[in-house]
């Protein structure tokens, strides 16, 4: 993990760092966060460099740099959890209530702002404008992530990942693990624009084998949608139709299609990736 | 194994009976005593800043415990929760973001010294407790904390707030922490639980960003949720957190994933029950919007 302390300011306008910088790695991050580090670990995160500032009347804002490993990493953290506009701050990025998240090369970033007025907001921006800068260049994106079908993808919401925890927080799917992801499976979930303000959503997961994808496969069918033929195909109580098929060491998972030949479409349009991203 | 619940128990409309009415335990609804779990809010104990009135605070604490136990005031219900000469940790949760609010802690120590517990026999903990001297020693506890959502538990309740008895934290963290209920079958916890508190006066209903907070997502339903059993209490915890992602994020996102544990502590741990039919709910005070 790079030492930052040196690099970015401790005085920023009228913030300042008054405590220690704190570096965590893979074995440590648990005593920095309750509840998320489980959602780093599952990428390749190798360290954060934590710095704390103090504003005015009190105000505190916390500055957060995650080593991801890689690129890909980096843009997969940030991709999985994006709601609000964008920041204009490195890669891509997003601010909303206090908090600026961005991805610039292996850097995922946030700058979290206790309070959510002019004055915090002012500061985390100009914070993160001071930050980019240091990170480096720019990486690639995973490359499943461009080969995506293009018709009508919603950019920006296609989330990056391999494990069940980040498929469970962006689409809840089951309450175990039926697809057997883990870190070595790639993952790209996306959203289509399907109609009348509707998104249907696709899932893609590369297994390391043909044999691992099959057999995700037999069980996501035998676990989501017992009633479906050889084509792995039904509808759903919502009238959303699923289609489950595989693509070599890749599964193709289609949801909330609005009818089954839009599933198949699109499910038909999905490359196999057969090389690995990372 | 516990069922499967999938994202099709939601189109159905089925999620809760698959949550919490896992029936096909042996036991006779009829005969069998229910898990006792009060429901208290009232609409003057945070002002318009989210700041505690801790008058009502203590008077939503005494009313709560004292209808729990059927008890006619609330020294004599703190009173069958303990004696005089005890050792009483407070098992609180620090966390910046949410943390259990010293008023609630206050209206809890001045309730155990009207009970008999002496000042210096009373004591506050969260991270050091497996350490802290008090807390070893202590001959009971009271587990208290504010309900929200946690990205790998599904949520933080009363349940998940005896980790730091744990001495190895991560131990607990695999398959959606399925195991905290195990937490009270610890040497230092089994048997000495005596009360649990689930603050719920500005409860967490969905989290972002690394530390899994954001003011977005918190609302002031000022209630507390306060019984003898963990399992139940999280139990009506989970529900409330439901209901509220229901009317703010959709369907779709009803459930925050995956809170297999409150189950798992019932049917795999057996430390108390999580199904809603054996759970006898009393709510008290304010009604409006309770969504439970």
């Amino acid at each position: 993990m790079d030492d930052f302390g040196q690099s970015i300011p401790k005085t920023i306008g009228a913030w300042e760092a008054r405590e220690a910088d704190r570096v965590f790695d893979r074995a440590t991050l648990y005593d920095y966060m309750d509840g998320g580090a489980e959602v780093y670990l599952a990428f390749d995160f190798r360290g954060v460099w934590t710095r704390r500032y103090a504003g005015p009347d009190g105000r505190e804002l916390t500055l957060d740099i995650y080593d991801m490993g890689s690129p890909a990493e980096a843009f997969g953290i940030f991709s999985c959890d994006r709601e609000d506009p964008e920041a204009g701050i490195g890669q891509a990025s997003e601010y909303g209530f206090g908090l600026l998240r961005f991805w610039q090369g292996r850097y995922f970033v946030t700058l979290t702002a206790a309070e959510d007025d002019e004055k915090s907001q002012k500061a985390v921006l100009d914070i993160g404008k001071a930050v980019v800068g240091l990170l480096g260049p720019p990486g690639l994106k995973p490359d499943m992530v461009d080969y995506l079908p293009s018709g009508s993808l919603l950019a920006d919401r296609t989330s990056f990942f391999h494990s069940n925890v980040n498929l469970n927080n962006r689409y809840f799917l089951a309450s175990e693990n039926i697809l057997g992801l883990d870190r070595s499976t790639d993952c790209v979930f996306a959203e289509y624009d399907a109609a009348a303000e509707e998104a249907g959503c696709l899932l893609v997961v590369r297994y390391p084998d043909a044999a691992k994808a099959e057999a995700a496969r037999r069980s996501f069918l035998a676990a989501y949608l017992p009633e479906a033929g050889a084509e792995g195909l039904a509808r759903t109580e919502n009238k959303k139709w699923v289609l489950a098929l595989r693509k070599e060491a890749v599964l193709v998972v289609v949801f909330e299609a609005p009818d089954a030949d839009w599933a198949r479409t699109l499910a038909s349009s999905v490359p196999a990736f057969k090389s690995p991203s990372r | 194994m516990p069922p499967i619940i999938t994202r099709r128990d939601f189109l159905k409309g089925t999620t809760a009976v698959v949550l919490g009415a896992h029936l096909a335990r042996a036991q006779e609804p009829a005969v069998a005593k229910k898990a006792r779990v009060v429901l208290i809010r009232h609409a003057g104990v945070l002002d318009d800043n989210s700041a505690i009135n801790p008058a009502i605070l203590q008077g939503m604490l005494d009313e709560a415990v004292t209808r729990l136990l059927d008890e006619s005031d609330p020294v004599a219900a703190f009173g069958r929760l303990v004696k005089p000469g005890e050792t009483v940790g407070i098992k609180t949760n620090v966390w910046s973001f949410l943390p259990t609010p010293k008023e609630l802690e206050a209206a809890i120590k001045r309730r155990l010294m009207d009970a008999g517990i002496a000042e210096d026999k009373i004591g506050f903990d969260d991270h050091t407790v497996r350490t802290n001297p008090l807390f070893v020693n202590a001959t009971s506890l009271i587990n208290v904390r504010p309900l929200r959502t946690h990205y790998l538990s599904g949520m933080s309740g009363t349940i998940k707030n005896y980790i730091m008895f744990a001495e190895s934290q991560p131990d607990y963290h695999p398959d959606s922490c399925a195991d905290l209920g195990a937490l009270f079958k610890l040497p230092i916890v089994q048997g000495k639980t005596r009360l649990n508190i689930l603050c719920a006066l500005t409860p967490q209903f969905h989290g972002r960003g690394p530390h899994h907070f954001s003011r977005r997502y918190v609302w002031a339903y000022k209630g507390l949720i306060v019984g003898q059993d963990p399992v139940a209490v999280d139990t009506i915890g989970l529900r409330l957190t439901m209901a509220k992602r229901r009317e703010v994020l959709g369907k779709a996102q009803e459930l925050p994933p995956v809170p297999k544990h409150i189950q798992l502590a019932d049917t795999r741990h057996g430390i108390g029950t999580s199904d809603i039919n054996a759970i006898e709910l009393i709510k008290l005070g304010w009604g409006d919007d309770i969504l439970v």
